[in-house]
């Protein structure tokens, strides 16, 4: 990584940048202040604009999804993003406005729906409201008249005609009066009374303790001409409603080109957030960032062509630079993983390559089995030279192609290929029974039978892993010159872990071999007592403290032993591989065994895929994260994140980030 | 008969209680996942992983009941005689209880995990390697009853 500056003149600025964010090559420093005699201009304003504008497109494309969700295909997310020509961005800026014209619509017309919607219920409830009222063929708001008064409203209690009048005439005895009862139900009777008007006071009076309310919302005519009006203002509400909608579903055809615009808007913001970080004086403007060492000269190159501009390039070393990984088309894909941990800080070397190897090399002993690995391989293929998806994804099918390359090899190895599909098929053509081993030409390793030797195995792969692991910590400590740490907590562990490994090996072939490994183990240990202690304080502390130090052993064992779930694995894939196989045979070879054969094995194949491929993948990265990138890893890098066209709908043709 | 009968018990045992760890383990993990995801159902991929975590116990339960069952008559194999029978039994408690409490464990440390992983994306991968730290103790059962279970047939008890 190298720092880059770029003077150049003001009027160039636009250009330049244009170029820059297309080109993904260069990161900007992001720096509080400007340097002396240098402004800053402030672009929040039009920052702003622009990411209104963003979250107006986003609201209409979610109105529009609600409507008519978009129809995606299941593999759909493999796709890339549709590539478009960079001058497509100018006709972009021209729409812009007519399309935010159109979103704003959009939304306006959704609120309209909300307020019919709002309004729809409004109405009900006041027809609920009016609905006892029904029979009363006056309207709710009548006057007294001259030598009447009118008394309309609701008790709180069911009343029949006898009750009613018996209730009042208990509650005033000398008072006159005339009423019908309009509606009754459980906690509720409705009434119209009349009494002389001069007795109006009584009668309110008598009322009153009877629980007499006047109905809400009265109006001047009578209830069932209201209702009926409500009923018509509701379905012509309705009809609007359908109206907003159709009208609506009318933009459909500009979904595409708003997500575009919604692309551009973001991409000015990211533009405009660049411009508010550089240094800028009256006609000249200074940008400083970070590029990637083999890009340096396409920069140069860019600039020379469109401006008039001076470049200048310097070494970093400060912590403060972003690192880029760079690695082959082989150990590439394995990125992810690593900097789904961390990325690798100045310190560290980038374990990208070793990580990728045996990534590829334990998910395909866990998942092991030829046929699985093969249907891999064709669908990754498949899905790479179909969709040509974007370089994110296509990193991820490619983890996964050469996983498959791995587990093929295993399979065969293990002798597996769609569990004992091969010597299944056998028997129910020829009737003779066959196992694998005498059925495919080379020797196996069968995970049933053989499981101790391949649990060896897998703990002697661990060894060797962890090894790898350790070596990379000496050649870390080597490189920024911690001799102590190199030689004495990496080294004479290694020593040791190579002396039991050299123990093992004398256990099995001869006598010799075993005392040259217990000798390395002694030497290791001593060595080890005599060092480990060295910041403590006196003879005795250090003496302790190195003895206490072989208590580290315990953690080296269980990492090995961890390393037994290669063959757990492996062997449950074959196991359930066999057990489906076993299964698909039980229906016989008549017709309609041979089609129940076929459905069941598809089935117990895919469960079985889907299952292991995703305890393998799960496995082999703890293996990676846990037993690994313990014993070197420290991470806490940035990753660098150029100065780019961060779309989520097209991407520009050309552009750095996707080569 | 009665090693045969043995061996098909242990065959149970080790499926039946591996199972009931994972299916504890599984069942509290998927409730808090269908949490999130009511929420968000864009993280079902990381919440189907995160569930699935505790779910290798019943399988290697499972295993063994099948290695068992193909070792002891019923799917091939010769009859057992009793001492075998019982070897069978024995080998059977190692995945049976362990795959059971490590899967209860298991679940547990999963419903945390996804509640992390709910929380920030990124988290992720950390929820994932905690959780399968679990799993090792479960292997461990599951090789001891494995390495026991294949070399049973050749055992002259």
């Amino acid at each position: 990584m190298r720092s880059v500056r770029i003077i150049a003149l003001k009027k160039d600025r636009k250009r330049i940048l244009e170029h820059l964010q297309n080109s993904a090559l260069v990161q900007v420093k992001h720096t509080e202040a400007q340097e002396e005699g240098f402004k800053r201009i402030d672009t929040s304003a039009q920052l702003k604009q622009f990411e209104r504008n963003a979250e107006v497109t986003e609201q209409a494309l979610k109105i529009l999804n609600s409507i008519s969700p978009e129809k995606k295909g299941l593999l759909a997310s493999f796709k890339g993003k549709k590539e478009i020509d960079p001058d497509e961005i100018g006709r972009l800026a021209t729409e812009s406005a007519k399309i935010i014209g159109i979103c704003q619509k959009i939304i306006r017309l959704e609120k309209q729906r909300a307020d019919y919607a709002a309004e729809q219920i409004r109405i009900k409830t006041s027809i609920a409201q009016l609905e006892p009222w029904k029979k009363l063929d006056i309207p709710l708001n009548t006057k007294d008249t001259a030598n009447t008064a009118i008394f309309i409203g609701t008790l709180p209690k069911l009343y029949d005609d006898i009750t009613l009048s018996e209730s009042l005439a208990a509650e005033c005895p000398e008072l006159v009066f005339e009423f019908e009862i309009i509606y009754s139900s459980a906690s509720m009777t409705c009434i119209v009374l009349f009494a002389p008007k001069k007795q109006r006071e009584e009668a309110e009076k008598a009322l009153r303790t009877l629980g007499y309310s006047r109905p809400l919302n009265p109006t001047s005519r009578t209830p069932s001409v209201k209702m009926q009006r409500q009923l018509a203002k509701s379905s012509d509400i309705e009809l609007k409603d359908e109206q907003a909608k159709n009208d609506i579903i009318s933009y459909l055809d500009y979904r595409e080109a708003i997500c575009d615009t919604q692309d551009y808007f973001n991409l000015r913001a990211e533009k405009y957030r660049v411009i508010s970080e550089l240094d800028q004086t009256e006609h000249v403007f200074v940008l400083n960032g970070y590029i990637p060492e083999e890009d340096c000269g396409k920069l140069q190159e860019l600039c020379d062509r469109i401006a008039n501009c001076v470049v200048e390039f310097e070494d970093v070393s400060d912590e403060e630079a972003p690192v880029k990984l760079k690695n082959n088309s082989f150990t590439e894909p394995a990125e992810s993983i690593v900097t789904m941990y961390s990325c690798p800080s100045h310190e560290d070397v980038d374990p990208t390559p070793i990580l990728a190897f045996f990534f590829y090399f334990f998910f395909g002993m866990m998942f092991s089995d030829a046929g699985y690995g093969l249907l891999m391989v064709i669908a990754t293929t498949i899905i790479l030279k179909c969709f040509k998806p974007d370089k994110k994804m296509r990193n991820n099918v490619r983890l996964f192609r050469n996983c498959g390359y791995f587990t093929i090899f295993w399979g065969l190895v293990f002798g597996s290929i769609f569990g004992d599909a091969p010597a299944v098929i056998y028997k129910m053509v020829t009737g003779n029974a066959i196992t694998m081993r005498e059925l495919l030409p080379w020797p196996i390793l069968d995970t049933q039978k053989d499981a101790l030797v391949i649990m060896i195995l897998s703990i002697a792969l661990g060894l060797v892993h962890i090894l790898v692991g350790m070596g990379c910590k000496f050649y870390v400590c080597l490189k920024n010159k911690r001799y102590a740490e190199a030689f004495f907590d990496t080294g004479l562990w290694m020593l040791m872990l190579i002396g039991f490994a050299v123990i093992g090996a004398g256990m099995a072939f001869s006598q010799t071999v075993l005392y040259i490994g217990a000798g390395t183990a002694i030497c290791a240990a001593v060595g080890l007592i005599l060092t480990q202690g060295r910041g403590k304080k006196g003879i005795f502390g250090k003496l302790l403290g190195g003895v206490a130090s072989l208590y580290d052993i315990t953690s080296y064992i269980s990492d090995l032993l961890s390393y037994s779930r290669l063959l757990a694995l492996g062997l449950t894939t074959g196991v359930m591989a066999q057990v489906f196989n076993m299964l698909s045979t039980l229906f016989g070879t008549s017709f309609i065994g041979i089609i129940f054969m076929i459905i069941l094995f598809i089935i117990g194949h895919a469960i079985t895929i889907g299952l292991n491929a995703l305890g393998s993948y799960v496995h082999t990265m703890r293996l990676q994260y846990v037993e690994m990138f313990s014993k070197f890893y420290e991470g806490g890098g940035k990753p660098f994140e150029p100065f780019s066209v961060k779309s989520k709908n097209f991407k520009t043709k050309g552009s750095n980030d996707d080569q | 008969m009665f090693g045969m009968f043995l061996a098909i018990l242990a065959a149970s045992i080790a499926t039946v209680f591996a199972g009931i760890g994972s299916a504890k383990g599984v069942g509290n993990a998927a409730q808090t996942s269908m949490g999130v995801l009511s929420e968000d159902s864009s993280m079902f991929g990381k919440m189907l992983v995160l569930t699935l975590l505790p779910g290798t116990q019943g399988l290697y339960g499972f295993i063994v009941g099948f290695l068992i069952l193909i070792n002891c008559g019923v799917l091939g194999g010769d009859l057992p005689t009793l001492g075998q029978g019982f070897a069978f039994l024995a080998a059977s408690i190692a995945i049976g209880i362990g795959g059971m409490m490590s899967g209860f464990a298991q679940g547990k440390a999963a419903v945390s995990g996804i509640t992390m992983t709910a929380k920030d994306e990124k988290n992720f991968s950390k929820a994932m390697v905690s959780i399968t730290l679990v799993e090792i103790y479960a292997l461990l059962a599951f090789i001891v009853s494995l390495l026991v279970v294949i070399s049973v047939p050749g055992l002259n008890i």
